[in-house]
């Protein structure tokens, strides 16, 4: 479909008779907080300029990997000031293709030309023989079918052992992660061997020191395309350095959940084993933990919890949830602190013991830790683990059991020798959710997937009815095969649509729409991701936030965010879409979320204080 | 976090400057020397990776600069030391009388838990120099200060010609190994939800 046709399109819809343009809720309180763009004027609205976020497009980025196209790293090399002998930026030799095609692809005259997707996936970084073969390209034939996630496409653990800060590809990473003691010695590295690294890690920790040494904390150093963040807690030392122009505060954000991940292993107990011996070697506690920080740094670039600290829930109809709720209410009353019910990411129910409440960093990294450890999947568990933000010093025992593929349980307990008993709540947690159907209707929400922007409804209608037919207990099971059979050849939801994440401040939940072409590859999504973090990070910049609405053209999107009391909306547009329509769309989907909200979202049925 | 374990000594190198302590270095872990002096600026860090008696690990060197104004860096630098190496000048009297200065100085700013056993190597340099003619410092005065501060292991080396290097590492990593063996459990609390959420005030037994 070419623009033309397609601005054409939007252009029809503008023109649709719309009995009732932007919906009026059922609550006033909806109602006074419709966005409306004199109001966004009021609000002062951010215009981004076409242009402004072009870098993005230079990133040559596989699903995972992020390698600099740049064929010099000058940050690294000059991070290592003290080294001697090292290939400082002369990488003569290999050559890093970059693809410029992508600005055109990208650009504003062709964005949804046909094989738009197709065109972006072959435009593949050529590795010019380096041997880095890993910048392969995104799969699209793995998003055809609208409910693939980037997990899909990643392979988990650590690669490129035999890598260390001499070796090119190395240099070329975009992305690392660093963690190591105050004394200098490596703890973990994202890339590389962290023994080959040995005097890298000292270096860092002599810059960390250096500036300590004066009365001062070193926070950001910024050489040329990289930043260099640095998190000290206590005897440990996290560093993240990045050439992929997140902004500081995101980064800073996932070096302390690379830290509240190494808490909730080993507890924040390892600072007692650092006073009482400096020489103190963490590596061996976090033997064979290498995947979990691996798949949490992986899910920095598709999980949005981990910039919204917030979670999400599998949709589910509403009676169907409050059965597995019920039961795990059950359970909870026998001592149990926290029952979990997840399927992957998502959550399908959970209940706390009075008073105890779970923040969603801590469901991330636990999920993380579940999932990314293969161990788990295979036998019922139990394993001391911490959850950092409930209580950072001490243990708790997770019973941990896999239902199915995907779905699991955690039983979280404060007793070391509860495992039977948890073992006998499984037991009867499992056959109610047999008998009560519920572990089939997980399995059909899955396939079915959630909220799709296609689906975004025209028109409000009463309550009652179901908007998205697959949603819940409307669905029609003849509908969804249909539906994955069709190819994707449309360009999202109305008024071009793209996608939307929708943040509940009061659940401390978020809902995000399925990803649907034009946002079909794993990079794309990740790009809009990354978008989102901006927008995230620049309306929560306390220098100049907080604000309220933010209307963002490039030539990626039209981003729009828009922030009350209650909710944080973030949607992504054609970036041809029209202002005022944009506007109005937000406004249907805030009102499509609050009509299904009893499905997407787990709502304070159990005594749970939030 | 590889799956075999493997140990990472942090080896530190002290003395006064040009005693040649990046030669030192160079030699063992690159086989390289150079006549040429360049002053050490802050710390220069090189890795090694040693097989001893089956076991293999990693040697992470903190070659320090020997000048004066460097030392404001003790701290940050000698934290969690695993061996600590002292060089002297075998032709400079005033490199080997400062010795007790390098250590006394580690000792205070690096505090380990057992200042006594802490494992310290002594490494008298550029044997080579002159055919040993103009060399002020005799070996016995050497082993005898050696033998008054614990016994401290030393080698005579020149790292010019690549003598006694090897060997002199080879113990360094030794003593170093020796005294990180303990093993240590690691037993944090558990929460107890009984007494508002506190943890108990076991301590943790590592």
């Amino acid at each position: 479909m070419s623009s033309e046709s397609r601005a054409s399109s939007s252009g029809d819809e503008a023109s649709e008779p719309n009995p009732n343009p932007i919906p009026k809720p059922p609550e006033d309180q909806l109602a006074a907080l419709a966005l409306s763009e004199t109001d966004s004027h009021a609000n002062g609205v951010v215009h981004g300029s076409a242009g402004e976020n072009n870098h993005n497009h230079q990133e040559i980025e596989s699903d995972e990997e992020e390698v600099e196209a740049n064929s010099a790293a000058p940050g690294l090399a000059e991070v290592e000031e003290s080294r001697e002998g090292l290939p400082r930026g002369s990488v003569g030799g290999v050559v890093w293709a970059r693809t410029n095609s992508e600005l055109e692809v990208d650009g504003p005259s062709s964005p949804s030309s046909s094989g738009y997707a197709g065109e972006r996936g072959s435009s593949s970084a050529s590795s010019g023989g380096s041997g880095i073969d890993e910048i392969s390209e995104v799969r699209n034939e793995e998003v055809v079918d609208g409910f693939s996630d980037l997990q899909a496409s990643w392979v988990p653990g650590k690669r490129h052992v035999d890598e260390d800060d001499a070796s090119l590809s190395w240099r070329k990473r975009k992305k690392h992660f660093f963690i190591l003691s105050n004394s200098g010695k490596p703890i973990y590295s994202r890339h590389g061997d962290e023994h080959k690294l040995a005097g890298f890690s000292a270096t860092l920790q002599a810059i960390i020191s250096f500036v300590e040494n004066g009365g001062d904390h070193v926070k950001l150093v910024r050489a040329g395309k990289h930043q260099v963040v640095f998190l000290v807690k206590g005897p440990i030392y996290l560093v993240c350095i990045s050439c992929t122009e997140e902004p500081y505060e995101s980064l800073r954000m996932q070096l302390e959940l690379i830290y509240g991940q190494m808490l909730l292993i080993l507890t924040k107990s390892v600072n007692r084993c650092f006073e009482k011996n400096p020489k103190f070697d963490m590596t061996p506690l976090l033997g064979g933990t290498d995947i979990v920080f691996s798949s949490l740094i992986h899910s920095f670039s598709w999980n949005p919890a981990t910039f919204l600290h917030a979670y999400t829930c599998l949709p589910l109809a509403y009676a169907t949830r409050q059965a597995a709720g019920a039961i795990l209410q059950d359970v909870a009353d026998s001592g149990v602190l926290f029952a979990i019910l997840m399927c992957k990411h998502k959550v399908i129910s959970l209940v706390g013991a009075q008073k105890a409440s779970l923040h969603p960093d801590d469901m991330l990294l636990l999920s993380n830790f579940v999932m990314a450890s293969e161990s788990f999947r295979t036998s019922e568990s139990f394993s001391p683990i911490c959850l950092p933000r409930y209580n950072p010093m001490a243990f708790l025992y997770a019973y941990v059991h896999y239902l199915d593929a995907d779905t699991y349980l955690m039983l979280l307990t404060t007793s070391s020798d509860a495992f039977y008993h948890l073992k006998d709540c499984r037991i009867r947690i499992e056959m109610v959710l047999l008998k009560s159907s519920v572990l089939s209707e997980i399995q059909r929400s899955m396939i079915d997937g959630g909220m799709r922007v296609e689906e975004l409804p025209l028109d409000p209608l009463p309550r009652s009815a179901s908007f998205s037919p697959h949603l819940g207990q409307h669905t029609l099971s003849t509908d969804s095969p249909d539906r994955f059979r069709e190819p994707y050849i449309g360009v999202g939801g109305p008024a071009g649509l793209w996608h939307f994440i929708y943040r509940s401040i009061f659940l401390d939940q978020y809902v995000s729409s399925e990803f649907s072409p034009p946002i079909s590859s794993p990079r794309q999504q990740k790009r809009l991701y990354r978008a989102y973090q901006k927008l995230y990070a620049s309306m929560h910049d306390r220098g100049i936030g907080p604000h309220k609405t933010q209307f963002r053209r490039d030539e990626n999107y039209v981003l729009l965010c828009w922030v009350t009391q209650d909710f944080e909306l973030y949607a992504a547009f054609d970036p041809l879409a029209d202002k005022a329509l944009a506007i109005k769309t937000c406004n249907r989907v805030c009102q499509w979320v609050k009509d299904v909200e009893n499905e997407i979202f787990l709502l304070g049925a159990s005594p749970f204080s939030w | 976090m590889p799956s075999r374990r493997r140990t990472l000594l942090k080896v530190i190198i002290l003395g006064d400057s040009g005693v040649g302590k990046t030669s030192l270095m160079n030699q063992y872990v690159n086989k390289k020397f150079s006549n040429q002096y360049k002053a050490t600026i802050g710390a220069d860090f090189l890795t090694k990776e040693v097989q001893f008696e089956d076991r293999l690990f990693t040697l992470q060197i903190w070659d320090t600069a020997g000048q004066e104004r460097f030392q404001s860096l003790g701290v940050a630098f000698y934290r969690g030391a695993d061996c600590c190496v002292l060089v002297y000048d075998v032709n400079s009297m005033k490199s080997f009388d400062n010795l007790n200065n390098w250590r006394e100085e580690f000792l205070i700013q690096a505090s380990p838990s057992d200042p006594e056993n802490f494992p310290f190597v002594v490494i008298g340099n550029k044997v080579d120099v002159d055919g040993g003619n103009s060399r002020v410092v005799s070996e016995k005065k050497a082993r005898a200060w050696c033998a008054s501060k614990g016994n401290i292991p030393y080698y005579e080396t020149s790292a010019k010609e690549g003598i006694n290097v090897e060997e002199a590492f080879q113990c360094i990593a030794k003593d170093a190994l020796k005294s990180g063996e303990e093993e240590e459990i690691y037993l944090p609390d558990t929460i107890d939800v009984g007494s508002s959420n506190q943890p108990r005030s076991t301590g943790c037994e590592c």
